[in-house]
């Protein structure tokens, strides 16, 4: 017999009493939820060690980019353009498209991209996003990170944001709260462990 | 009276500085965790919807391990069941093999821990380098972790400090931890580029889409899983949940719970192979299935390896991680070394003053001090209870069941007293050794009461 | 309403004023209380190290002295609570059962919850810091546990606070083990010794003159201690305040 089928039948044989799956309806619809969500979506966010900033209807969105990350040279996107309020903003502060590289290593030494958010948590930072380049290295390997959110996409917790989070063909997705951090050494919490030392989500 | 833990706890507590160091330290995680646990007003509705999902899951695994592999299959990954750690070492090695991998690079897993998946590797000429900070730097001190979630707790930075000078070239007597976390970074990033295959294990593994879901902080497993094309994931089946509505419990209680965080900075779902690439998934049970027979124990599969219990356990916290003998220490490696070999791991049994706190952090509601209880109940059924404990047991049942020769030794303890110091604080005392003895009053409870000293 | 007072063995042997002003606080209040002769151990220590056998018998004759009362009170939660979530499964097949664990008390638990009285004649002009015992915390629910998400409540403090002249704190790590655990301050001394040298230097912290519990045991435990390292601070269980002056 296969393992497999070894597994299933020590499964079945050993299985005393199947319970039923509980119903979430009433924990999912009392779950924290916050009267101003980008208020606290930009306190947490400064929790969790990245920062969130608020784009007013005058901002230019690659002034914006550019000023908090001045000395990024190396500026990887592929975004063209972003809906901010009533009019289109082209993205033009990147200067290559990650998915113009041989191999992902040659994303190495990448000092910001800027990639799309599709759902921010505000009960925990973390925004959701779902992979449209090839090269998802360009998410972990750039030293910094500046997300594109529309704060429309707010929600309250993560029984939100999993409701929202398309059921179709993603290959990968993620939530990311803040940059890679670590305390691996006598708990003493350090930015930038592996991934990027900065996060930035900048809200539409 | 003594257990290898028991022993080795209190070489532990020799060094006393390190000994405060580590309770305070794990007591801060255990602090965050309250405070965080008490930000959101539905916790105590949230654990018992994770232990009632766990229930329900761990109670339909055939059904929902088979769905998991057909979507996974769908999805273009290789999916792969193995029975035990044998099994599981092999099938790695043969997808690395297949793919002449010489350079082999994991997030971590406590899975392959448990299977001895590095010692099987490299004994087979692969490098293994792993990701987690904590991780890479007891794999270069040929050290065990001692804690699931934080594995080198146990690790002084100066000691960190020096293995760096070597192993990384960082200056001497720079043991500033934001220095040495980005030398490890900076060496680490190199290991990620010339890896041929990348592991991870999974903190869930969803039925409904085949997606395996991985939570750090590092952001090592995607560094990982996004450099090499071949992706390597091994979950032990009792991780499978229904659906995404399920891990929206899940992810709410996992990192507060175990680091005291609202969530680990990277909660990845891997659902398909890259462009171009292999995603192989491996289910495991390594005597899982047959952990589901035993009524008193099932509810140990509920665990999510959040590593509170540990946190909170005020022996663990004042003995540290090796001195158990299982590889997951306190009350769940008290509990998950039992049911792997209890002849084996039983002198762990002892590591527990039955203070139920491990009980009321965890967050898919293990009882595991109520299963340690019954443990020390099966004990002597094994031929493995302490001789000594047993002779106390007895004799106190032998008098408690006489009330005469109870009162009688009542009246005649008060002379116990009187004995010279030498006579009671002896090697044979071990409550003496921490203790003085407790004063026996001139006349008992029952001695007054009869005299109608009481009820007068 | 006719109550039983179970006092366990080592306040039988140790601690008989704890038994004292536990059956004339109960008086006090106008409980009927009697004192079933010849008692002699719950079973909680054979049953805590592994041999739970070793307690079926003695639960079978705790059971038989308490037949004829309608509650059982005792001042010592952990004891308590061993009967209350034991004694069902111990003797479970014993044909005539008078059910200890359906009508037994610990002592502050019954005070405050059954006889709720709304004042006390005591005095106890000292800081007292509480010792919230694991089974009294957790087993017991005689106070909120720290690591859970609900509101805070002390039954030892609501007791307490009805005593004159009193000041009650609680110490950092409010419920953390003391470490006594029955067999396990034997087996695993040098965890135990730690622990309860830690849960004293909490105590002292506060300052208090006095660690105040509704667990002899935790106390006896934490009193070893302090006699060997000559600690300022002394130990008295709560029904020894609230009876203060009887």
């Amino acid at each position: 017999m296969s393992s497999r089928e070894d597994i299933l039948q020590n499964i079945r044989r050993n299985t005393r009493v199947r319970y039923e799956r509980p119903d979430l309806t009433e924990l999912e619809e009392n779950a924290l939820t916050y009267p101003d969500k980008v208020t606290q979506f930009c306190a947490i966010m400064k929790q969790m060690g990245g920062e969130a900033v608020v784009l007013t209807s005058e901002d230019d969105i690659n002034e914006v980019i550019k000023s908090r990350y001045p000395n990024a040279k190396r500026v990887a996107s592929n975004m063209k353009e972003v809906a901010t309020g009533e009019k289109i903003q082209l993205i033009t502060c990147a200067t290559f498209h990650p998915d113009d590289v041989a191999s992902p290593a040659e994303l190495d030494g990448t000092d910001l991209a800027v990639v799309d958010g599709r759902i921010g948590v505000c009960e925990n930072g973390a925004v959701w996003l779902q992979q449209d380049v090839e090269q998802r290295a360009v998410y972990f390997i750039s030293e910094a990170l500046v997300i594109l959110l529309d704060r429309k996409n707010l929600v309250n917790n993560m029984h939100e944001a999993y409701k929202r989070i398309d059921t179709g063909e993603y290959g990968y997705g993620v939530f990311v709260s803040g940059p890679s951090k670590t305390a691996d050494i006598e708990q003493a919490l350090v930015m930038g462990a592996h991934g990027p030392r900065s996060v930035t989500v900048i809200l539409l | 009276m003594s257990t290898k833990h028991s022993k080795a706890a209190g070489e532990f507590l020799k060094n006393k500085d390190m000994a405060a160091w580590h309770d305070e330290t794990l007591w801060m995680v255990r602090a965050k965790r309250d405070k965080m646990s008490k930000e959101v007003p539905e916790w105590e509705q949230l654990r018992d919807a994770a232990c009632a999902l766990k229930m329900y899951s761990n109670s339909h695994l055939d059904q929902l391990l088979q769905e998991f592999e057909k979507n996974a299959l769908a999805n273009g990954a290789y999916v792969y069941w193995a029975k035990d750690a044998g099994e599981y070492c092999k099938i790695i090695y043969n997808i690395l093999n297949g793919h002449q991998v010489k350079h082999f690079i994991k997030s971590k897993s406590m899975l392959a821990e448990e299977c001895g998946l590095n010692e099987y590797l490299e004994e087979k000429g692969i490098e293994v380098v792993e990701s987690d900070l904590g991780e890479r730097i007891l794999q270069l001190m040929h050290k065990k972790p001692s804690h699931i979630v934080m594995p080198a707790i146990h690790i002084k930075k100066e000691e960190i400090g020096e293995l760096f000078v070597r192993e990384m070239g960082t200056e001497p007597g720079n043991n500033d931890q934001t220095y040495l976390t980005h030398a490890a970074r900076k060496n680490l990033r190199q290991k990620f580029i010339h890896a041929e295959a990348a592991m991870t294990g999974a903190n869930f593994a969803v039925a409904s889409t085949g997606e395996c879901v991985v939570c750090t902080n590092e952001g090592n497993a995607d560094m990982g899983t996004s450099q090499p094309k071949l992706q390597i994931t091994a979950f032990g089946l009792e991780k499978i949940v229904p659906d995404r509505e399920a891990l929206g419990v899940f992810t709410r209680l996992l990192a507060r719970s175990g680091t005291g965080q609202p969530i680990t900075s990277y909660t990845s779902h891997y659902r398909k192979p890259r462009k171009g690439g292999e995603l192989h998934i491996i289910i495991v049970d390594n005597g899982r299935s047959q952990i589901l027979a035993d009524p008193e124990h099932v509810k140990t599969l509920n665990c999510l390896r959040c590593g509170a219990c540990m946190n909170t356990c005020p022996v663990y916290r004042r003995s540290g991680g090796y001195s158990y003998t299982y590889f997951i220490p306190g009350p769940i490696g008290i509990n998950l070394g039992m049911l792997k070999a209890p002849l084996h791991y039983y002198d762990n049994v002892s590591a527990c003053s039955l203070c139920h706190s491990c009980q009321n952090v965890c967050p898919a509601k293990v009882d595991l001090a109520d299963q340690i209880y019954r443990w020390r109940q099966k004990l002597d059924g094994l031929g493995v209870a302490s001789c000594e404990k047993k002779l106390m047991s007895g004799g106190m049942k032998f008098l408690m069941e006489h009330p005469e020769l109870f009162n009688l030794a009542l009246r005649k303890a008060k002379w116990v007293n009187a004995f010279p110091r030498w006579m009671v604080y002896n090697g044979l005392n071990d409550w003496g050794k921490e203790h003085e003895m407790p004063t026996f009053a001139k006349e008992s409870f029952n001695e007054m009461w009869k005299k109608g000293k009481i009820n007068e | 309403m006719k109550v039983g007072l179970f006092i366990p063995c080592y306040i039988n042997a140790v601690y008989p004023e704890v038994g004292v002003a536990s059956y004339k606080l109960l008086k006090s209040l106008g409980v009927d209380v009697d004192y079933p002769l010849d008692q002699t151990c719950c079973g909680q220590p054979m049953a805590n190290a592994g041999f739970e056998g070793e307690a079926k018998e003695l639960a079978k004759r705790f059971d038989r002295l308490f037949e004829r009362y309608d509650y059982i009170v005792g001042p010592s939660a952990s004891c308590v609570v061993f009967v209350r979530d034991h004694y069902g499964n111990l003797l479970a097949e014993e044909s005539h059962r008078c059910a200890s664990e359906g009508k037994i008390y610990d002592i502050c638990e019954f005070i405050h919850d059954v006889v709720k009285p709304v004042s006390i004649a005591a005095s106890f002009p000292h800081k007292v810091s509480i010792q919230n015992s694991c089974h009294g915390v957790r087993l017991m629910h005689l106070s909120s546990p720290s690591e859970l998400n609900i509101p805070y409540y002390n039954k030892l403090r609501d007791l307490l606070s009805l005593v004159k002249d009193i000041e009650i704190v609680e110490p950092e790590r409010p419920d953390e083990c003391c470490g006594f655990g029955g067999m396990f301050a034997v087996e695993e001394h040098d965890v135990s010794g730690r622990m309860g040298r830690d849960k004293v230097q909490r105590h002292i912290d506060t300052g208090a003159e006095y660690i105040v519990g509704a667990d002899s045991s935790c106390l006896m435990h934490q009193t070893g201690i302090i006699e060997r390292d000559r600690l300022p601070i002394k130990t008295i269980h709560i029904v020894q305040i609230l009876a203060a002056g009887l």
